[in-house]
């Protein structure tokens, strides 16, 4: 067996398979570092993300390989041998996958050594949610096996492969229905979820016992089918009627708050704690110069702890940082801007007419994006004269402006907003 | 002693018969199958390697009856099949390709290298042996394959126009490993050379029409032949004879 499944891997799919996953693995962790970059739950979730292509790219292969007898025309020869049918056809499976999912380890394992320098959580079932995504490529080929043994075009390979992308894109609209676990693409939730250990195993059982009936049927191998088909169907049936994909529980490991402990205080959650320096350097400015006024922040928090409800609370001194693609591949802040822009939440008045919808008034959004700029300490404009007017004043008649301001948009004082709009 | 027996074989394509009713014993030795094309000797020859199964018939081969799972198993760890259409593995080293066959016949793991490389040096192609298959001549792709089909030192051996592709040089060397094949094997060999047959073969099996008009000894052929009798060779005329003699006979 190791004879015949080291000269697949050398001569058959394999290579091509492995050079195909290494390579579609490096674009995709490329694209978007800020998916995965300093999390260990990242990766092995967009890994399961990603599968949406890496599935595709398994079927074809597998399609291709078992294709390969009927292209080569030695089917016959093969058929006159002595070792049993599905023999032959397990191990061209298993080249492909072996040499896939090493390939795409290869990938990834360069993405872990970039993680490993700066990751701060390292718990949460991350390994088990890889461990499923790589029984899902083995799935995968044996799809891929048994539409080659089945149809008998070359075109099977790259259509199978594109089907499997369109039909795994559309379940994942599905997402949040307990079915939408069969399925091995993630829907892209959150790095800090958990997946119940429960889910994590009947999903690897599902994949391992689809894994065994598409070979089987490749091999028409019947008693085999309907042992690992009953298998698939038993384990399929609690995963079906059990909780769906939403509301899933967050790790209170990972999201543990990690405090600085000098200057305004900045808090990340454990799994997004390797940011913190970064973070810092860019918030506490923005805390010490709303330090002491009536109303402001004294406090910037990883949104990851933010109780549940309907909206954020403003007047609790938090101000919420979303750090959710906030890491460039090295670990560092992805975009300062967006961080800023968080604070945005605090300059924002959610005023409700008596019809309950937000107030859109474009006086009082003007405002609004007064007291940013001043709070943020934005470089005005030429023709921003409220801005430059605002700037102008003495330091202390800026911060009762900016008092002012804090307690009418906490109030839904209109007329006082553009009030303050207007006298600046 | 019988090693391969046929009896009241019937194989069909949908409604076209091609054997009704065919008898052959096959014993140790080099067997020459003769026939027009059409005759029915690939499909004959597919049956006999086990994956044409026949619509009625009994077929022994090597003692073991192929109609059970088991015993066909058991024929087929035995058998060496060069198919007339032989396709290969063109990524595949000569090596490789042969050893992947030694693995398919099931031979043990420990005598698979040594095997590979005698049944390589058999054919000629040591020198090429880690070549990939698709860098190798007509030629040498038929050599490759008769390396296949030896490998694995089977008692029965079907090749099925193993000389196709063969210059003069390699058939008379083919020839005499044929020779070396039959001392202790059943060998048969479809053929439309007749040269081949009386050069390496110790009998001769005619077939035409899905039936076999002749078995007997490649002489017996040449001297079913005379000087009327068009060819241009004693066995060609013999050749010729028995098929227009097979045809005018009333059935």
């Amino acid at each position: 067996m190791r004879r015949a499944l080291r000269v697949e891997l050398r001569r058959g799919t394999a290579p091509f398979a492995a050079a195909a996953m290494l390579g579609a693995g490096v674009w995709m962790l490329a694209v978007h570092p800020d998916d995965w970059a300093g999390r260990w739950a990242g990766l092995a979730n967009y890994l399961r993300t990603s599968l949406l292509i890496l599935c595709a790219l398994m079927i074809a292969a597998g399609a291709w390989q078992s294709g390969r007898e009927r292209r080569r025309d030695i089917d016959e020869l093969i058929a006159s041998t002595s070792r049993p049918g599905w023999q032959p056809l397990a191990v061209a499976w298993l080249a492909v996958t072996v040499a896939g999912v090493a390939g795409l380890l290869v990938a990834f394992a360069g993405a872990a050594v970039l993680i490993a320098r700066v990751a701060t959580y390292a718990g949460g079932g991350w390994w088990w949610t890889l461990t499923v995504g790589v029984l899902a490529l083995a799935a995968a080929a044996a799809v891929g096996v048994l539409v080659g043994r089945l149809v008998p075009l070359r075109v099977a390979a790259p259509i199978a492969g594109l089907t499997t992308y369109l039909g795994l894109g559309i379940i994942t609209y599905w997402d949040g229905t307990p079915a939408a676990w069969l399925s091995p693409v993630y829907g892209g939730w959150a790095v800090y979820s958990l997946v119940p250990n429960r889910v994590t195993a009947l999903q690897a059982a599902f994949l391992a016992a689809l894994t065994v009936l598409l070979l089987a049927a490749a091999a028409r191998q019947r008693r085999a089918v309907l042992l690992a088909g009953g298998l698939a169907v038993a384990v399929a049936v609690p995963i079906t009627t059990g909780p769906g994909t939403h509301r899933l529980p967050a790790d209170p490991a990972a999201v543990e708050l990690v405090c600085t402990s000098s200057g305004p205080q900045v808090c990340l959650s454990r799994i997004n704690a390797f940011l913190i320096d970064d973070v810092t350097a860019v918030v506490q400015p923005i805390l010490a110069r709303l330090d002491g006024i009536p109303g402001a922040p004294r406090r910037a928090v990883d949104q990851v702890a933010q109780p549940a409800g309907p909206s954020i609370e403003r007047d609790d001194g938090a101000v919420w940082l979303n750090l959710d693609y906030q890491s460039t591949a090295l670990g560092g802040l992805a975009s300062r801007k967006s961080l800023r822009a968080d604070f945005r939440q605090v300059t924002r008045a959610r005023c409700e007419d008596p019809s309950g919808t937000r107030s859109i008034d474009q006086r009082v959004h003007r405002t609004d994006t007064l007291a940013t700029d001043w709070m943020l300490d934005e470089a005005a404009a030429p023709d921003d004269e409220p801005l430059t007017r605002l700037r102008a004043l003495p330091e202390p008649a800026q911060r009762t402006w900016f008092a002012a301001y804090l307690d009418a948009a906490h109030r839904c004082d209109i007329p006082a907003l553009i009030r303050l709009g207007e006298q600046s | 002693m019988t090693t391969v027996s046929v009896d009241g074989l019937r194989v069909s394509y949908g409604k076209r018969i091609v054997f009704d009713d065919l008898d052959l014993e096959l014993g140790v030795g080099v067997h020459g199958l003769l026939g027009p094309n059409g005759a029915g000797k690939t499909t004959l020859m597919r049956v006999l390697a086990t994956v044409l199964r026949p619509d009625r018939g009994d077929v022994r081969l090597l003692g073991h009856h192929i109609g059970n799972p088991s015993a066909l198993r058991q024929a087929r760890r035995q058998l060496g099949y060069l198919p007339q259409a032989f396709g290969f593995y063109p990524r595949f080293t000569v090596r490789e390709f042969v050893e992947y066959f030694a693995w398919l016949k099931e031979m043990p793991p420990a005598r698979i290298p040594l095997a590979v490389d005698r049944a390589i040096e058999r054919v000629g192609l040591l020198e090429r042996a880690d070549d990939r298959m698709k860098h190798l001549s007509g030629g040498m792709l038929r050599r490759a394959g008769i390396a296949q089909a030896i490998v694995n030192d089977p008692r029965l051996l079907l090749l099925d126009e193993p000389t196709a592709g063969l210059d003069p040089e390699q058939r008379v060397q083919f020839r005499a490993l044929l020779r070396e094949l039959g001392l202790d094997a059943v060998v048969l060999v479809s053929t439309h050379l007749v040269e081949d047959v009386v050069a390496a073969c110790t009998r001769v099996n005619l077939v035409d029409g899905g039936r076999l008009v002749f078995t007997g000894l490649p002489d017996e052929l040449i001297a079913a032949g005379g000087d009327d009798d068009s060819g241009d060779s004693p066995i060609e005329r013999g050749y010729t004879a028995v098929l227009q003699g097979a045809r005018t006979a009333p059935r």
